[in-house]
């Protein structure tokens, strides 16, 4: 199978020398949600950028179902959903006005929507569950629904590859519940999921792939393999606490288990097990 | 009675002037929808002041003024760009900086080679005593930056809304960006004549404000702001005749007293509604 996303000895440097991205490769298939982990600075907005060809790399490709990035967005294969700061809320502009953007690639010179495209746009909002909210101005809304406004942008776009910034900032659990299940029915139509985030504890809930990044690669790979104490630890350096809780003070039998907890002041990631190995414990619920 | 309303269409310097500056007002409305969105109102005030060299230029060239007045807006436009993009600068201080760099670098020029140039004529504006070729040039300008906008408003507003997801589809948003900034210091040279340099921050920014207050659509935004627009320079011009007052000042009186009316009255952003639905919230 081919990767759907294929990044090639990528390199960014910017104007004022400093360095961003340092030889980045990584394959990506479908069917994945994939977590992008670093600190703040630590190069995943610029990867992001770099992804969807808004920033040039200084050297290296990105290559979209082998083809050039360039080439990819004129097929609508890829998109982005902005952080929230990003958007400009007091914009005079309806929720379906911002869906409805996600199709002008579809359309001609003057951008006059086809039936195909009302129909596109409604059924993205369907998806979303935010049809009751079309004629709503978008600063009217609340954090978790701005999301899903732009998610629909996405959806309605039709693109396999969708990428995410930071999406559970200012989003309470409850829609952090019900985004994580839009997700789950989205890359079950086999499309690419890439979120970048620096909220440790609830990665393992959601993704099933996640690339550590601090300029360079640090570890990619499997949940299970990569989301380690000795992997966050590089990538993370003093960002975080490290709680070893070990067996003699929690109860007196002969178990060698120690439970971990990493945090970074958002949910922390907890692992259990022994000196050779831990495992990463899953939230029974997000409630 | 009918007979004394219609007396200024019998000249026909007046009957001209009421149509062109409807004309301006359009173009600059239109922009205006956008200006005020960006944060950029102050824009159009910098460009407007900006101009003064190129048209000093122009008049020692013996060359028409529109073409310096266009030059040296487009100029200072571009120079507040690359000074923005490439420090850390924040927008209201590169445009100071720029703006005021140019308008001295224009009085400079007048006061080195006094020549025939009516600066009362550039920074106060008449749009009643203007030449026939310059009101070529007026018509000229605003037609074509008005067709430019009417093909591109869509493309426009995604650059402006979320310039990252307009460039990922494709749309050459600094391309656009820059034909945005040509278009509005055309804009500004054509509305110089109108309403004069100091101005010209009116006419683009007080249509497209008074629209806000109504709609939360872009595209109706952009329509009532041209109506407004077209609406006040008409009438202000027509009834400059009467007064025997300035048009230019007359317009922007007229543009103001609209937006008073409408801040209170609006039934969108108004502060009555306001009032209203704070007061029903209370009450549930």
């Amino acid at each position: 199978m081919n990767p759907i996303i294929k990044v090639n000895q990528v390199n960014l440097t910017y104007p004022n020398g400093y360095h961003a991205l340092k030889d980045i490769n990584i394959d990506l298939y479908p069917g994945h949600i994939c977590g992008l982990i670093g600190v703040n600075g630590s190069g995943k907005s610029s990867l992001f950028k770099v992804m969807m060809g808004v920033t040039e790399p200084t050297s290296g490709q990105v290559l979209i179902q082998n083809q050039a990035n360039k080439v990819a967005f004129k097929q609508n294969l890829i998109t982005y959903v902005p952080q929230t700061e990003e958007v400009d809320w007091n914009f005079p502009i309806l929720v379906k006005d911002v869906v409805m953007m996600g199709r002008y690639a579809h359309m001609g010179i003057l951008r006059i929507p086809s039936r195909n495209d009302e129909q596109a746009v409604s059924e993205a909002l369907e998806q979303v569950g935010m049809t009751a909210y079309k004629n709503r101005q978008i600063g009217e809304l609340s954090g978790g629904q701005k999301k899903r406004v732009f998610v629909a942008r996405a959806l309605a776009q039709g693109s396999d590859i969708i990428l995410l910034d930071e999406p559970f900032t200012g989003v309470d659990t409850n829609t952090e519940e019900a985004l994580i299940q839009l997700f789950q029915t989205l890359i079950n139509q086999n499309r690419l999921i890439i979120v970048s985030t620096h909220n440790l504890g609830s990665v393992p809930y959601f993704c099933d792939e996640v690339i550590l990044i601090k300029e360079q690669i640090i570890a990619h790979g499997s949940i299970e393999q990569t989301f380690t104490e000795e992997n966050l630890s590089k990538a993370f350096g003093s960002m975080l606490r490290h709680q070893h809780i070990v067996a003699k003070n929690i109860h007196k039998d002969q178990d060698k288990r120690s439970v971990t907890v990493i945090t970074d002041d958002e949910r922390p990631l907890v692992l259990y097990g022994d000196e050779d190995q831990q495992n990463i414990v899953k939230p029974e619920s997000h409630q | 009675m009918s007979s004394l309303l219609l007396e200024p269409f019998n000249y026909s310097y007046m009957a001209n002037a009421i149509w062109v500056s409807g004309l301006v007002g359009a173009t600059c409305a239109f922009l205006s929808a956008y200006l005020m969105l960006k944060g950029w109102s102050l824009m159009g005030d910098a460009l407007a002041h900006s101009i003064v060299p190129g048209v000093a230029l122009a008049y020692l060239l013996n060359l028409p003024y529109a073409i310096g007045a266009f030059f040296s807006g487009l100029l200072a436009a571009l120079s507040m760009h690359i000074v923005k993009q490439k420090t850390q600068l924040r927008e209201d201080a590169v445009i100071g900086l720029i703006f005021t760099t140019f308008f001295a670098l224009g009085l400079l020029l007048i006061s080195i080679k006094p020549t025939a140039i009516n600066i009362q004529g550039i920074i106060l504006g008449n749009i009643l005593a203007i030449s026939p070729i310059d009101r070529l040039q007026v018509i000229i300008i605003s037609l074509i930056s008005c067709l430019c906008l009417l093909i591109n408003w869509k493309a426009f507003m995604l650059v402006f809304f979320d310039d990252a997801h307009a460039k990922s589809i494709g749309i050459r948003a600094n391309a656009l960006k820059v034909l945005f900034f040509t278009l509005l210091s055309a804009a500004t040279v054509a509305a110089l004549q109108t309403v004069g340099a100091c101005l010209v921050i009116a006419l683009l920014v007080t249509p497209g404000s008074t629209a806000y207050l109504y709609t939360d659509r872009f595209g109706i935004l952009i329509i009532i702001s041209v109506l407004i627009g077209t609406l006040t320079c008409v009438l202000g011009t027509y009834l400059s005749y009467f007064l025997d007052a300035n048009p230019g000042g007359l317009i922007v009186c007229l543009q103001t007293s609209l937006f008073l009316l409408s801040l209170i009255l609006a039934p969108k952003h108004g502060l009555l509604v306001n009032k209203r639905s704070q007061k029903k919230l209370r009450t549930i």
